[in-house]
């Protein structure tokens, strides 16, 4: 169902959608970052993209397993901790932050369903917003089968026509969202279609950069284990985390227990983000560590999110959103590397 | 609601046996749950929780055929294991699992099983030897090479005896020492000192990363073929569901997809681990 | 001016002499506006060299690698690399020869002089731009940049976007060098610590929930840590259980290794980590500003480490970096140290 939405009118229509937790962009010293709303008006949905992408919403840095004690007699009990989110709408998503979550989706389902993701993810509502102009100049959503105004994983994705949006709900949940404020929505006129849809149809045309032909980086990485690529392309890495920490495709977590007092037994057991490209990441207790240095490590990340990911669930694990090359305090450029990979001889 | 696979099941130590005494001190732990559990199959592997300290993953030693307990023996290495070595018959445990495949028995009627362990390497094995021994009449010959650094380090040492009634078995230790009589030298040189026959045989192997590459260079050089050699792998895991991506070697996560390898899967894999 | 062309020459003529392994520079990035590091063996390839106000990064943190790889290697090729190096960047080289981390015949220092400016800090040029998309910024017009956004090119001066550590640079050229090329005039700075002025005049409670805001942000990517130079323990506070091991590391000194620091990002954590790093940078910390910079949440992490640096200066008239031969603040004491300590 396609609706108009006067921009004035989207302050109005969050406020009417009482019971729900809105997560927005917000803006602060000229960085943006999804965060917490009560205020509608405090919503400027005139963004590039954010520095961290919307998956700690999702997929929080530190989450709570369950917390432990011990009864009278030394006996541990155990209390498993399940999440119980309000019901939340994610505003202002775009495309490639939206389809990671569908690639975490993949990864958290299965056979073994996670359920503190799940427990989240099905409360979520996420209303997208199509990139009218490139958030970022490293931006190459369609080089890994995305698109600036794609609809993957999203319930509504909004358009901008200047002074309204045009709405598109995809799903039920987002049916329900408008439903819940019908008076501010109404039909678009044939020129709104028109206009929405030269939007998108040129939107494409504004992304610079891609990588030719990434289809024939899967097969080539098979056969790229030992080459001498890896070394050089990890030379200037600091080793720092940010480009997984970002990346709204990465999924790596560790689990530590915390103890808040030790006799008697207190404390809990959480998750917190992890890194593969952190030098103790696949260190065993032996101190035997299989990727003990940076060219192992950073092959690891390519490899795995262009040929493991590929194989085993038919998808690039990424979306093209570009914060890893734009963050990287020295400059890896992932599109560089894919670039060297598919040429590589 | 289905389970929350990272919730461990209670599961209450009723024995506790010292197989390795010093500095690579090894405990043999036999566990009952305490309310709900779990069966495995042979190969496959359960992480052991120890509330405030962590979890470390470990090959379920046991057979399948064996109901009343579920058998882990632990070299002590660090902060968990160190934890569960001090524990005691009634203290608990909490285990998750199963998790991993397993080695495929059925595939192995009426061949030869010739096991080769290294040190502790032969607890991750053992689970397929005591299920051939009480299936006896389904396979071929079984023997066991096995050795260890000294003859303290070596595990199960009273079953070994056990076993001498019922098969080949060719014990080693590294070096020299008074009142030692069997072979003196590395487990891989021990193999080619006793030249198994790879005719309708399986190999399976466990031990240190350095004496499997030798074992299997070995092997291949008494004529096995890569299919008929088998392995299982270490790995730093955390939540053993093929999630968290530390166990990952090119497209398996080793919780999940292995531990158990045939050579000639392994071989093709990327050789991280 | 620094001129480009005797730059790559003289890392050309180092890399035909075979005086070095590899000089470490910097180049165009595809990655953004900033230069990134690279590193050159060929000397053919040394026209990939640039110098301007986009070359942010403290080239001496590749010591450090340089160090772990020769100590990984059966035979290490122990010939010294060259790096490019700003005053700031000098004097973390200083500091790791004070701490005997490096040998003065393990580096070669291509030096070169900021002169009167300094390098640009990108978040002050996005501010100037109002959130619009930047799509290129051209570095070669000393003193002026040029910034092109969807609204066209627009010019502006380096001073305006220069990064705050720049305003209160104490070493605007290399202090221990090779090669030293460009003006070799001391900037006068008139408040080297005024970028402490606004934090430090907010009363006790305030500036408690200050930290306490931007500390709650951080997530523990480490990655100030990872582009310190300074930062090069093997085994580190935060990380205490994870390294340092070997393989005749018994279990019992494994099981013991106290957790000085949770991993969880909770704000208790959150401080011990910044404060415990902050103060084993006290009087070591040259303010290359790079922690700052590279921070994914923004905190600014220069204030911590600027304090003290104040507090060196004021209490003992410490500045790092500059004098290699004479002991370092934390390992020396002198008769004439205050001691109101002491009672």
């Amino acid at each position: 169902m396609d609706m108009i939405l006067q921009k004035k009118s989207l302050a109005p229509w969050l406020e009417r959608l009482e019971g729900y937790d809105i997560y927005a962009p917000v803006r602060q010293d000229d960085i943006w970052n999804y965060a917490h709303v009560t205020d509608g008006r405090d919503i400027d949905l005139g963004y590039p993209n954010t520095v961290q992408s919307p998956k700690p919403i999702i997929f929080p840095q530190c989450e709570t397993i369950l917390e432990f004690s011990a009864s009278e007699d030394g006996t541990p009990v155990m209390r498993e901790v399940i999440p119980e989110p309000n019901p939340f709408v994610v505003l202002g998503m775009r495309p490639c932050d939206a389809r990671a979550l569908t690639l975490y989706d993949k990864v958290f389902g299965g056979d073994i369903k996670d359920p503190y993701y799940w427990k989240r993810r099905e409360k979520g509502i996420l209303v997208g917003l199509a990139c009218t102009v490139p958030p970022s100049p490293n931006c190459f959503c369609p080089t890994v089968d995305g698109s600036p105004c794609s609809t993957d994983g999203l319930d509504i994705l909004l358009t901008d026509l200047e002074d309204r949006y045009y709405v598109e709900s995809l799903t039920k949940k987002g049916e329900n969202l408008l439903n819940d404020a019908k008076t501010l929505f109404k039909a678009p006129t044939a020129a709104e279609n028109k206009a929405a849809a030269r939007i998108k149809s040129e939107s494409e045309k504004k992304i610079n950069r891609q990588v030719r032909q990434l289809a024939e980086v899967p097969p080539k990485l098979a056969g790229m284990f030992d080459a001498s690529l890896w070394d050089e392309e990890a030379m200037s890495c600091l080793r720092c985390g940010i480009c997984t920490y970002l990346c709204p495709t990465c999924h790596c977590f560790d689990i530590a227990d915390e103890l808040s007092s030790s006799s008697p037994l207190k404390g809990r057991r959480i998750r917190n983000w992890d890194t593969c490209q952190f030098p103790d990441f696949t260190m065993h207790s032996s101190g035997h560590n299989p990727r003990p240095d940076k060219a192992s490590r950073l092959r690891q990340r390519i490899l795995h999110k262009f040929h493991y990911f590929v194989v085993n669930h038919e998808a690039y694990q990424c979306t093209g959103c570009g914060r890893c090359i734009s963050l990287c305090p020295v400059g890896i450029d992932i599109i560089e590397v894919l670039d060297k990979v598919r040429d590589y001889a | 609601m289905p389970e929350n696979p990272y919730l461990p099941k209670l599961s209450k130590i009723i024995e506790v046996k010292q197989e390795a005494d010093g500095p690579r001190a090894i405990k043999t732990f036999r566990t009952q749950f305490v309310e709900d559990g779990f069966t495995h199959e042979c190969g496959q592997c359960a992480m052991l929780s120890v509330l405030g300290k962590g979890e470390c993953m470990i090959s379920i030693s046991s057979t399948p055929l064996e109901k009343e307990y579920l058998q882990f023996s632990i070299l002590k290495m660090g902060r968990v294991t160190s934890a569960i070595h001090d524990m005691k018959p009634g203290d608990l445990l909490g285990l998750r699992g199963p998790y991993g495949n397993s080695f495929p028995l059925q595939q192995w009627k009426g061949k030869n099983l010739i096991f080769i362990g290294g040190g502790i390497g032969l607890a991750p094995i053992w689970s397929v030897l005591q299920t051939a021994r009480r299936t006896r009449a389904q396979y071929g010959d079984i023997t066991l090479l096995y050795g260890a650094r000294t003859s303290a380090d070596i595990v199960y040492k009273d079953e070994l005896q056990e076993l001498k009634k019922e098969m080949t078995v060719h014990l080693s230790v590294d070096q020299e020492e008074p009142g030692w009589e069997e072979f003196v030298g590395f487990v891989p040189v021990n193999l080619l000192d006793k030249k198994p026959s790879p005719g309708n045989a399986i190999a399976i192997t466990c031990g240190p990363p350095i004496m499997i590459k030798f074992v299997i260079a070995n092997l291949e050089a008494l004529g096995f073929k890569d299919e008929q050699i088998y392995t299982t792998v270490e790995n730093k895991m955390k939540c053993g569901i093929g999630k968290c991506g530390r166990c990952n070697i090119g497209l398996h996560y080793v919780c999940k997809d292995g531990p158990v390898y045939s050579w000639a899967e392994l071989r093709r894999m990327p050789q991280e681990y | 001016m620094v001129n480009l062309d005797d730059l790559k020459k003289e890392a050309k003529r180092i890399l035909q002499d075979d005086k070095v392994k590899y000089v470490v520079g910097y180049t165009r990035s595809s990655a953004g506006p900033l230069a990134s590091p690279v590193f050159i063996e060929d000397p053919e390839k040394i026209g990939e060299l640039i110098w301007d106000a986009s070359c942010v990064q403290n080239l001496a943190k590749f010591l450090l690698d340089e160090k772990r790889r020769k100590g990984r290697a059966k035979k290490p090729d122990t010939r010294p690399i060259a790096i490019v190096v700003k005053g700031c960047d000098s004097r973390s080289v200083n500091v790791l020869l004070q701490e005997k981390y490096i040998e003065r015949k393990d580096v070669f220092l291509l030096g070169v002089s900021c002169e009167d400016l300094g390098v640009v800090d990108q978040k002050k040029i996005a501010q100037r731009f109002e959130g619009k998309t930047i799509q290129d910024i051209k570095f070669d017009l000393s003193p002026e940049l040029a910034v092109t956004t969807e609204d066209g090119t627009v010019k502006l001066p380096i001073q305006e976007v220069l990064a705050d550590r720049c305003l209160e640079c104490q070493a605007n050229f290399p202090v221990v060098y090779d090669v030293l090329l460009g003006d070799k005039s001391r900037k006068k700075v008139d408040e080297p610590f005024g970028s402490l002025e606004e934090i430090e005049s907010m009363a006790a409670p305030q500036r408690w929930e200050f930290w306490q805001e931007q500390l709650g942000k951080c997530v523990r990517c480490y990655a100030c840590r990872s582009a310190c130079p300074m930062c090069y323990c093997d085994e580190c506070v935060v990380d205490t259980i994870a390294f340092a091991v070997a393989a005749d590391t018994s279990a019992e000194e494994k099981a013991q290794k106290i957790k000085w620091i949770e991993k969880s990002p909770t704000k208790s954590e959150n401080f011990g980590y910044h404060m415990v790093r902050a103060i084993h940078l006290a009087g070591r910390c040259i303010d290359c500003g790079e922690c700052e910079r590279v921070c994914p949440v923004s905190i600014p992490l220069r204030h911590l480490n600027k304090k003290l640096e104040k507090a060196a200066k004021q209490l003992f008239d410490y500045n790092a970096g500059f004098e290699p031969d004479k002991p370092a603040l934390v390992s020396s004491f002198r008769d004439e140290d205050p001691e109101d300590f002491i009672r």
